[in-house]
């Protein structure tokens, strides 16, 4: 996706920075891009400051500094926000209200007239899968229910960019994939989705960027594609021998391959039954079959291989220098921060 | 104003969902079916169909909706509403901002376009919704006894509403700051209750202190009365003695010991009189400077008994506060002379003269004031912090 002219983003942070209580560094200096249209991933460990960020673009919390802008307004825009939806972590509606009074009071909040609050909530509570209970008071709803309803709140403005915060926190695999299809939704009428979340199955599912904050910073940010670049490849896995030799596995079938295979200017690795082959292309690979094949070998599987978010997100988090997993939580003066990366 | 009616509209289903609410309101409805149980006919006041029989108290004496307002404003308002009513109001309002605020909540609204300013003085105003409902009702079924039971249609009446409410503002201001900077009901709740009774203890503390110097005053007055009365009946007799041509003490022979001048050669008494005079009207010096002092320190607090004391203003005048005091009718106030005391009917009536004196500028003007300053510091405070 183009993230050239600042027309085309929804979210574009030049330099944020929040710092409590003048010595723990939440962010330090936030670089991000976010395109209008797509749905895009926050993620990081706990204490990166990912809420942070979230309430900031929000203005729930107030930056020690702010440069950038959303939906082309400058940070803490407050009409800005006539044309964003908010779902936040842990939210609690009043729960003396209904359904759809809640829908009706956040609707009007947001500056939606009454005709239009009326059509819109009964529209969101069908797409929402919560119609029935509309008209039920909040404190008899569950987890699940009243995380739809959320959505459905965060819908009522009918806005351009809706920022979600662990949508499906509480929610069961049902729910999930309705939230899921529900975003599907959403992006395909042109809307810009800034989803935050731990899980991250969830958003390889659905996002199209991601962004990885480690420490208050932007560790790694793009498609999928763009994050994995360089670190997709082959993977061959033979079956076992029905009589192997003793002490010989299925390594040694693929140990004198490997000449070749680097001499064609690949990468190889060997793990147990599985050989690795550092590329994407599939034409490359079809020497090797041939002479596994030649060699005798039965193969088990031939799969292109991507790493998964939780790969990029565990090297996201490993100290490159120890191999340790990084202290989890926010900089602070006493505790030493993370090398900013390119600087 | 889509927002401002939106935040009404919920602080009215909050309220509604609110048990105390209905319990206070209920209890409301009971006073006034009390009060109109009531009544005065010309043998004394009457309680459903039995009759007191009260010599001082009945329509031969006082006209019957005088009564009944008098109840009103100085049982109903002052008691009920502004005691009772307002701790169970306290009670039930002091959860509003700390919910408010609780996480989970304040992010939902804060992401909306709405500037912080606004929202936390709206949120603040919708509070009062408690209060205005529950004084609305009661006056309106008061204004219906009065005129029922009374026979006076007392419109009057209904400024109760913007007293009380205006009343209720002052502790509602500090709760809700209090809950803004605890983030606890409890707490906001207890220090509001503790500072409502530091206001009331300096209301009572003025109130004493202008007793006592009216008290004093009263004193000094009677006290050079009876100087005065003295030295006219020695310069009597100076003028007698002359006319006979008897000699003058202190003029035509030097003065007796333990007399000042020739009055006092003549008149044994006025010595004692004039030193009671002079402590008199020193004691008159020292409370007036002290019931100054306690002035200038009211006009820096919320004046919470003279903003409901205004209703009294309002609705009943001196005169007819007089009618209730049966000492005050019975006595010859201006020319007794001894020594007046707390008791005294008539310091009670210059001192309600006193406290009527003081402009309804003064007593709302500088309690806003306060409140304007505290709810300005909330303001700021949640203008500027991070939830």
């Amino acid at each position: 996706m183009s993230l050239t002219g600042a027309a085309d983003l929804a979210i574009d942070l030049r330099d944020v920075a929040k710092t409590y209580a003048g010595k723990v560094h939440a962010l330090r200096g936030i670089q991000m891009r976010v395109a209008r249209g797509e749905i895009f991933g926050l993620l990081g460990p706990n204490g990166a400051g990912k809420s942070t960020l979230v309430k900031i673009l929000m203005t729930v919390i107030r930056p020690s500094r702010a440069e950038g802008t959303m939906l082309g307004h400058a940070l803490g825009d407050k009409a800005t926000l006539a044309r964003v939806g908010y779902l936040p972590e842990h939210h609690r509606f009043p729960d003396y209200l209904t359904g759809a009074q809640v829908l009706d009071f956040y609707g009007a909040m947001a500056n939606v007239p009454r005709p239009a609050r009326r059509t819109r909530s009964a529209e969101l509570l069908e797409l929402v899968g919560m119609a029935q209970w509309s008209g039920k008071r909040i404190r008899s709803y569950s987890k699940g229910m009243r995380q739809r309803l959320g959505i459905a709140q965060a819908l009522m403005n009918d806005p351009d960019l809706i920022v979600l915060d662990e949508p499906t926190d509480g929610v069961d695999p049902v729910g999930r994939r309705d939230i899921r299809n529900i975003l599907q939704h959403i992006k395909d009428r042109g809307k810009t989705v800034f989803l935050n979340s731990h899980l991250l199955s969830e958003l390889e599912m659905v996002c199209d960027r991601v962004a990885i904050l480690v420490q208050g910073l932007v560790s790694s940010q793009g498609t999928l594609d763009e994050l994995t670049k360089g670190r997709q490849r082959y993977e061959i896995e033979i079956a076992p021998a029905p009589a192997p030799a003793p002490g010989a596995g299925p390594e040694d079938t693929y140990r004198p391959l490997l000449p070749a295979i680097q001499a064609a200017g690949l990468a190889a690795e060997i793990e147990g039954p599985v050989l690795r082959i550092g590329t994407t292309d599939p034409h490359a690979i079809q020497p090797v079959l041939d002479d596994l094949r030649r060699a005798g070998a039965v193969l088990k599987s031939v799969r292109p291989h991507r790493p998964s978010l939780e790969d990029l997100f565990m090297q996201a988090v490993t100290d490159p220098t120890t191999g340790e997993i990084l202290t989890p939580g926010a900089a602070s003066d006493k505790k030493p921060a993370r090398k900013e990366p390119g600087r | 104003m889509r927002q401002t009616l939106a935040l009404f509209l919920d602080a009215y289903r909050e309220l509604n969902a609110k048990k105390l609410f209905w319990i206070t309101m209920f209890i409301s409805l009971i006073v006034v079916a009390v009060y109109a149980m009531f009544g005065l006919n010309d043998r004394g006041l009457t309680f459903l169909w039995w009759t007191f029989d009260l010599p001082l108290l009945n329509t031969k004496t006082i006209p019957a909706d005088k009564l009944y307002k008098f109840m009103f404003a100085n049982i109903g308002i002052p008691i009920w509403l502004t005691w009772a009513a307002t701790i169970l109001a306290l009670i039930s309002t002091a959860s509003i901002i700390p919910d408010f605020i609780a996480g989970g909540a304040i992010e939902l609204t804060l992401s909306k376009p709405i500037g912080r300013a606004r929202l936390f003085l709206t949120k603040f105003i919708t509070g009062l919704l408690f209060v205005g409902l529950q004084v609305a009702v009661f006056t309106t079924a008061c204004f219906l006894v009065i005129g029922i039971r009374g026979g006076s249609w007392e419109f009057r009446l209904f400024l109760a509403i913007p007293i009380v409410l205006v009343f209720f503002s002052y502790l509602f201001s500090v709760c809700a700051v209090l809950g803004l900077a605890t983030r606890s009901t409890i707490a906001s709740l207890l220090i509001t209750i503790l500072v409502w009774l530091v206001f009331w203890g300096v209301n009572t503390t003025d109130g004493i202190f202008i007793l006592q110097r009216e008290r004093t005053r009263l004193n000094l007055e009677r006290t050079t009365r009876t100087v005065e009365r003295g030295e006219t009946l020695a310069r009597r007799q100076i003028e007698k003695a002359r006319a006979d041509g008897t000699p003058v003490p202190g003029i035509d022979t030097p003065l007796p010991a333990g007399a000042a001048d020739e009055l006092e050669a003549f008149n044994a008494l006025l010595h004692g009189a004039r030193a009671d005079r002079a402590k008199a009207a020193q004691s008159a010096a020292t409370w007036q400077r002290w019931s100054g002092y306690m002035y200038a320190a009211k006009t820096v607090l919320p004046k919470t008994d003279e903003t409901i004391r205004l209703l009294n203003r309002y609705l009943l005048t001196a005169e007819d506060l007089a009618l209730f005091n049966p000492d005050g009718r019975r006595r010859d106030r201006d020319n007794a002379d001894e020594r007046a005391d707390f008791g005294d009917p008539e310091v009670a009536r210059r001192a309600e003269l006193a406290v009527r004196d003081r402009s309804v500028l003064w007593v709302l003007g500088t309690s806003l004031l306060f409140e304007a300053f505290v709810l300005a510091l909330g303001t700021i405070m949640f203008v500027r912090r991070d939830f």
